[in-house]
């Protein structure tokens, strides 16, 4: 039998523009997957896009880099601007900038686990857009998916909660303007604090009486997605939420088969293009660095993506990195895995919010005189997304950003091979995802899911080389169509 | 689950102030809802975040209760027939929902996103259908001929906005100026979700939508009233400045010089462009119409992200210099 080659273009329920092909044979009796590519399918160009302006606009401009995740760049942004500005916020500024920041990652989380993923487990709503939806050999009985089907509308309404608690500081959600170099323009009142409380009060208590049962009891019907999609299982994250002199979650990183934490060295992050759509010239150059010169069509390329690699070696990002590198999750690397832990951190990052919402001064600044330095400076912000490590590099010259760079997690997480060839980390977790049928792929569907791709820069071509007949992925069914 | 059309109707009622429909329009609607062949809804994303499908999510009434919420809309109200951020099928699927819409015709276009040209429209693909990549740029001109109403939903979809600010690197155009379609353009970073399911209301019951000369409708972008400065005891249009709480600070030159001096200040030193700026946008973002929060609540200064002209070059934290 020929390897099939399935296509999913686009991948759903994600952020942005994805197309994920696989190979599927047989091997030792089992289908699965034997090859992956990811293509980032969107390229926009943020960096180009801030080269001129005012460094102060960074925290506005890139947070409509992602609708999902604004308050990351946000938080990237300001960081790189206090970074080269050489300014410190106060502590108010601090702690609302972890408030917002926080709300957006309990709306993500939420989002993505019933939203994004859990379409791959259950039926859904009976009706457009929810239907139709695939086959998928669901082992749910009716009691189990209707507990889920509730879950799903009420995880509708927490999320929106989550955003309404984060505009109370943020002003509106998504694409908050309160991010600004030296701290945060929001000034609390003690009705803010109370009207905080009353929304946090509720969401913590969704994540514990719903959110995680949820999750445990989906990986109890499917213990095998502990064993599916382990990949490289390196680990790695920028740490993220800063409290007093260190963060709730460390930077570090975890090697496949150690438990050691190791010291993040940021220096040793380079990004390789040789399979990507940007100048070859712009190689495995250090974001400090780096320049983003798209260039397409390119013989080697397929993917908008670039391929961050640290040491050059691939490290997967998200919440289960930051879990592991905190010592706070003891499993794997797996599909599910990354579930629970997900659900877990939030549990861990909403109970940490109580405590930064106690640390709010009402009444008091969060701002420290940020003026754009006259003389050429460089800066560099690094947090995490929900979805991983996302650092930002700026250089100004002359009162403007002469240089911008952004390395989203989904770079890390998503990304082609590398120039030696490598499979990018989600490329590589997909392989030996068994597969039942390759015209519904929905196992695929769970490992891509699993990662929470949010594609906010890619593309891709159809690769006419490729060996073997082509299928197209189909509710209809498998149909051949020309090699 | 079992949300009902005629919650959708009360729906409206609650927000019927807010957004101008009338008693009229929401005996059509319910009109509308009723007919079988009430035209679907299909929703496309080209070079885009995602934050106006988030903003979407956020939708909310003051309803005394159980409020509706964008569940209630989704489920009773609107058939959503495609949007690739809550459907659940994949791949192939999505094309053919497409192509078999582009063939039936009767559907309301909503996009969200501006259209890359870069790269031959390569910059963006839609989605593969019969082993070809369809670039967003060919499917949202294919999508627009057929529809019978062409909403943008923000601004880069409306008029470019940031994909196409600066040196606007993948080409992005607006859906207008792409396709030569009539949009209804709800522009906004992200676009206000009442505005959203205002437009939509306005289509399914064929009422008329007045526009401004970017397109977008007069009941949400232009606040009327007399004061302002107009002048003549006449109506006049008026900016978000005329309806800014810190109006009066403005007018006895109290104004923050940075922001930690903010509070009960005027923000115009700190690039507020309210003063050149449409929309409604006071108390409608992220909870209940008239409690909400809004950008200048948190001492922001408006960085104008609804009008044609939105990042623009200039600094938003310097005085805005207008037509520049």
């Amino acid at each position: 039998m020929p390897i099939i080659t399935a296509s999913i273009d686009p991948v759903t329920r994600i952020e942005g523009h994805l197309k994920v092909d696989v190979e599927i044979d047989t091997v030792d009796g089992v289908q699965q997957v034997v090859d992956a590519h990811c293509v980032g399918t969107l390229f926009r160009g943020f960096e180009k896009i801030m080269e001129g302006r005012d460094p102060r606009d960074a925290p506005n401009i890139t947070s409509r880099i992602c609708g999902v995740c604004p308050t990351s760049h946000g938080m990237a942004a300001a960081l790189t601007l206090d970074n080269a500005f050489g300014v410190t916020p106060p502590t108010a500024g601090i702690m609302m900038r972890n408030l917002v920041h926080g709300a957006c990652f309990l709306e993500s989380d939420i989002l993505h686990f019933y939203i994004l993923s859990l379409l791959d487990y259950i039926k859904g709503p009976a009706m457009a857009p929810w239907q139709p939806g695939w086959d998928t050999g669901r082992r749910l009985d009716s009691a189990t998916e209707s507990r889920l089907v509730g879950s799903y509308l009420k995880a509708i309404e927490i999320r929106r909660k989550c955003h309404e608690m984060g505009a109370i500081y943020g002003g509106k959600l998504p694409h908050t303007p309160s991010f600004i170099a030296g701290g945060f323009t929001a000034v609390s009142t003690a009705q803010n604090k109370t009207d905080f409380q009353t929304l946090l009060t509720e969401i913590i208590a969704f994540i514990e009486e719903t959110y995680i049962p949820d999750v445990e009891l989906l990986g109890a019907l499917y213990p095998d997605y502990y064993n599916i999609g382990k990949g490289y299982g390196n680990l790695m994250s920028y740490g993220v939420f800063q409290e007093g002199a260190g963060t709730l979650f460390a930077p570090g990183l975890v090697n496949d088969g150690s438990e050691a934490i190791q010291a993040l060295d940021i220096g040793q992050v380079t990004e390789q293009v040789t399979h990507s759509w940007y100048d070859d010239a712009t190689n495995d150059k250090h974001p400090s660095v780096g320049d983003t010169v798209p260039q397409h069509p390119k013989a080697e390329g397929y993917s908008w993506l670039k391929a961050p690699r640290y040491s050059g070696t691939n490290y997967e990002c998200g919440p289960l990195a930051r879990m592991r590198v905190n010592g706070d999750y003891a499993g794997g690397v797996s599909v599910m895995d990354r579930h629970m832990a997900r659900s877990q951190e939030a549990f861990k990052i909403a109970s940490a919010m109580q405590v930064w919402l106690d640390a709010v001064e009402v009444g008091a600044y969060g701002y420290s005189p940020a003026a754009v330095p006259t003389a050429e400076k460089s800066g560099v912000g690094l947090t995490e997304a929900p979805r991983g490590a996302l650092g930002h590099w700026l250089t100004v010259k002359e009162e403007k950003v002469a240089a911008y760079q952004v390395v989203t997690p989904t770079c890390w997480n998503c990304s082609p091979r590398d120039t030696v060839g490598n499979r990018g980390p989600m490329e590589e977790a997909l392989i030996g995802v068994p597969v039942k049928k390759a015209d519904q792929p929905v196992e695929v569907l769970r490992l891509i899911h699993s990662f929470d791709p949010c594609l906010d820069c890619a593309t891709h071509v159809m690769r006419p080389d490729r060996k073997g007949k082509v299928y197209i992925v189909d509710r209809t069914g498998v149909r051949e169509a020309d090699a | 689950m079992n949300l009902s059309r005629r919650r959708f109707i009360e729906y409206c009622g609650v927000v019927a102030g807010a957004i101008g429909l009338t008693p009229g329009d929401l005996a059509g609607l319910n009109e509308a809802l009723a007919n079988p062949n009430a035209p679907e809804v299909i929703w496309m994303h080209g070079s885009s975040c995602t934050g106006c499908s988030v903003s979407l999510l956020n939708r909310i009434s003051n309803a005394v209760g159980e409020p509706p919420t964008v569940v209630e809309v989704l489920t009773g109200a609107i058939n959503l027939t495609h949007h690739q951020t809550l459907m659940s099928f994949a791949g192939e699927s999505c094309g053919a929902v497409l192509e078999h819409a582009a063939k039936k015709g009767n559907y309301i276009l909503v996009v969200e996103g501006g259209v890359p040209t870069a790269f031959n429209g390569h910059c963006c693909i839609a989605y593969s259908y019969k082993g070809q990549e369809v670039t967003f740029a060919d499917a949202v001109a294919e999508m627009a001929q057929h529809a019978i109403a062409v909403v943008c939903v923000g601004t880069c979809s409306s008029f470019g906005g940031i994909p196409g600010a600066g040196s606007n690197p993948s080409g992005v155009v607006s859906v207008a100026a792409h396709t030569g379609a009539s949009t209804i353009n709800i522009s906004g970073c992200p676009s206000n979700p009442d505005w959203v399911v205002w437009a939509i209301v306005q289509l399914l019951t064929g009422a008329t939508v007045v526009l401004d000369n970017d397109s977008r409708p007069v009941a949400l972008y232009q606040q009327t009233g007399t004061g302002g400065g107009g002048g003549g005891g006449s109506t006049v249009w008026e900016k978000i400045h005329q309806s800014c709480p810190r109006k009066t600070a403005y007018n006895t030159g109290n104004k923050a010089a940075d922001f930690d001096e903010t509070v009960g200040k005027c923000l115009v030193d700190l690039g507020c462009r309210g003063q050149w700026t449409n929309a409604k946008c006071d108390s409608c973002w992220n909870g209940i119409a008239e409690e909400a929060n809004w950008c200048i609540g948190v001492n922001s200064p408006c960085i104008g992200c609804v009008e044609p002209d939105f990042p623009g070059t200039q600094s938003f934290f310097k005085p805005y210099i207008s037509g520049s």
